[in-house]
């Protein structure tokens, strides 16, 4: 459902410099992996995974990276902003053994799916990658939950020194995982594909989105058209084997093909 | 796909009479695959123009009870990369594709037509009605007899694809427009577009809904509009119909085909009903071919016109 509502922020925290996670008192029905689309109607409605969510709360985490997540950052609690959602598809529960892996801003949503599978009954190992230790995200959250957790820098610092993809390929190979889930840079989630066995992975894509709701087409990947606000933002392995996008392009507002750095960033 | 539902439209065949609208799902190649690959018998690209536009900031999409209202502002990727996931879509599908072009006047409308004589579309369409454009470009060209008989006969002295004029319904009497395209050599016509533009707003932030302000109103609660509109100009015109607007339903799209319409587009329904709507459609209509002893859909006949 579309369903719109206008909420007063409830809550702001400040993860480092340039992230803020916002909190809503809303009882949203939502499942990890879903996002909402978000707008504060000066110009601009961007789509937010949820970093978590239960009856009496939600919040997303946003990093400042451009005009409209900028304005976000000078948000304060009591500020009104609206909210259309949630989205999309959303993770597989395992009641096993998982392994989750985060890359920088794709952390958050992992957090929300972590809570579920614990309360599933999985047992949760969670590496989470970031740049450099200022950049990681949500650390004390994951540590506070209980799992199995690593932190991995490019440059070390508070924890390992590598990407996400190093050390999950490692614990891969010494420990047996029935499912992995992964959310991050798209060259990061890509090149995790390699070192997965044949147990089940589930990626959280993004692409840039105006309707949300399965009509107007800007979020499809090729070549399979399959429209990441309702299909996705969640996918199987066996759907992101055969997207020849995945890690190659993406499409701007405007439908045109924008290639993936080095880094796996989108340039916007 | 059974025999039933296999029609001809302008002199070629579809398998089904279901239409995927223009700036529904047809930003990629892939996009308009899957719109066939649940059983669209045609597709339409985004309205392409000159230049490539990201479209108005958002959000662009409200949902009212019985519809939605959207303002999109003719996102696309501009007419040459549009031409290429077009000639893309062509390598993978035989289904007739119709590229749908958006122009502030006569000599632009020229010369993307002369740019889409290039491409492997099989249809022209003229986006002369797009209602969320208005801070930009003004009132549409469809509310202008002059203009569109002006702008479909230049087009039509130099395109090589059958030519379609996309009308607005709102407008006094869109059975004088749609005489004015006939008169200057459309082979068919497209209505209806999106009703209104209309507006919302939201009275906690004291802001309009849509960034835009205003947006045009899909969705069914337009189905009796567009079948009296569509009624109205069949009764008056020779040339064929796309008939859109509010269709959820195979009953639906039959009563849209007695109402005049020869092929049918579905849209909006895609939201309500997933991209399933379209092989949805296309049984509901065989059972009516069926229950109804009608041979095919083209034997479907309309209802007799206003002036008969």
């Amino acid at each position: 459902m579309d369903k719109r509502v206008t909420l007063r922020i409830a809550d702001i925290v400040k993860e480092c410099s340039d992230v803020r996670t916002y909190i809503f008192q809303h009882p949203l029905a939502a499942l990890p992996g879903q996002f909402i689309m978000l707008t504060d109607f000066a110009g601009g409605e961007k789509p937010f995974s949820l970093a978590w969510c239960n009856d009496q709360e939600f919040a997303v985490t946003v990093k400042a990276v451009g005009p409209f997540t900028q304005r976000l950052a000078t948000k304060a609690a009591g500020d009104i902003v609206s909210i259309r959602g949630a989205f999309g598809s959303s993770f597989f529960i395992s009641r096993h053994r998982a392994l989750l892996v985060g890359g920088g801003y794709g952390t958050p949503p992992l957090y929300f799916l972590a809570r579920r599978l614990l309360e599933a009954g999985a047992e949760v190992t969670v590496v989470n990658g970031a740049r450099r230790s200022d950049d990681l995200l949500f650390c004390d959250r994951f540590r506070r939950l209980g799992v199995e957790y690593h932190n991995i820098t490019d440059t070390g610092g508070s924890g390992r020194e590598g990407t996400s993809v190093n050390l999950a390929g490692e614990l891969l190979k010494t420990s047996k995982f029935d499912y992995v889930y992964t959310a991050g840079p798209e060259l990061m989630m890509k090149s995790l594909i390699a070192l997965l066995q044949d147990q089940p992975c589930q990626f959280l894509m993004e692409r840039y989105m105006k309707c949300a709701i399965g009509i107007c087409g800007n979020c499809t990947v090729d070549p399979l058209g399959l429209r990441l606000c309702v299909e996705g933002p969640v996918l199987n392995r066996e759907q992101v084997e055969r997207i020849t996008e995945f890690g190659v392009y993406h499409r701007d507002a405007a439908g045109h093909r924008i290639k993936f750095t080095d880094r796996g960033e989108k340039i916007t | 796909m059974c025999k039933g539902l296999k029609t001809n439209f302008l002199g070629v065949e579809l398998a089904s009479p279901l239409v995927l609208p223009a700036g529904v799902m047809g930003m990629s190649y892939s996009g308009l695959k899957i719109c066939v690959e649940n059983g669209a018998g045609i597709v339409t690209s985004k309205s392409l123009t000159k230049l490539p536009r990201s479209g108005h900031e958002g959000p662009v999409m409200a949902e009212v009870p019985g519809g939605f209202l959207n303002c999109m502002g003719l996102c696309n990727p501009g007419l040459e990369e549009g031409l290429a996931e077009i000639a893309e879509f062509k390598k993978l599908s035989t289904t007739p594709l119709i590229v749908s072009i958006f122009a502030t006047g006569r000599e632009e409308f020229t010369e993307l037509t002369l740019a889409a004589n290039r491409s492997s579309a099989d249809f022209l369409e003229l986006n002369l009605s797009c209602p969320n454009v208005f801070d930009e470009f003004g009132i549409p060209l469809a509310a202008s007899r002059e203009q569109v008989f002006e702008i479909v006969r230049a087009v039509k002295e130099v395109s090589r694809l059958p030519v379609i004029a996309k009308l607005s319904p709102n407008v006094l009497s869109i059975t004088d427009i749609a005489l004015a395209a006939e008169a200057a050599g459309a082979d068919a016509l497209c209505l209806i577009n999106t009703l209104g533009p209309g507006m919302l707003i939201d009275i906690y932030a004291r802001k309009p809904v849509l960034y835009n302000r205003f947006g045009g109103l899909s969705g069914p609660c337009l189905k009796p509009i567009a079948l009296k509109l569509i009624y109205e100009v069949y009764s008056s015109v020779k040339i064929p119909i796309i008939g859109m607007g509010g269709i959820q339903s195979g009953q639906d799209a039959v009563e849209m085909k007695m109402a005049g319409a020869s092929v049918i587009g579905i849209g909006t329904a895609i939201y309500y009903h997933g991209l399933e709507i379209f092989n949805r459609v296309n049984q509901e209509i065989r059972d009516f071919l069926e229950e109804s002893g009608y041979e095919s859909w083209q034997a479907i006949p309309a209802l007799d016109k206003i002036r008969d």
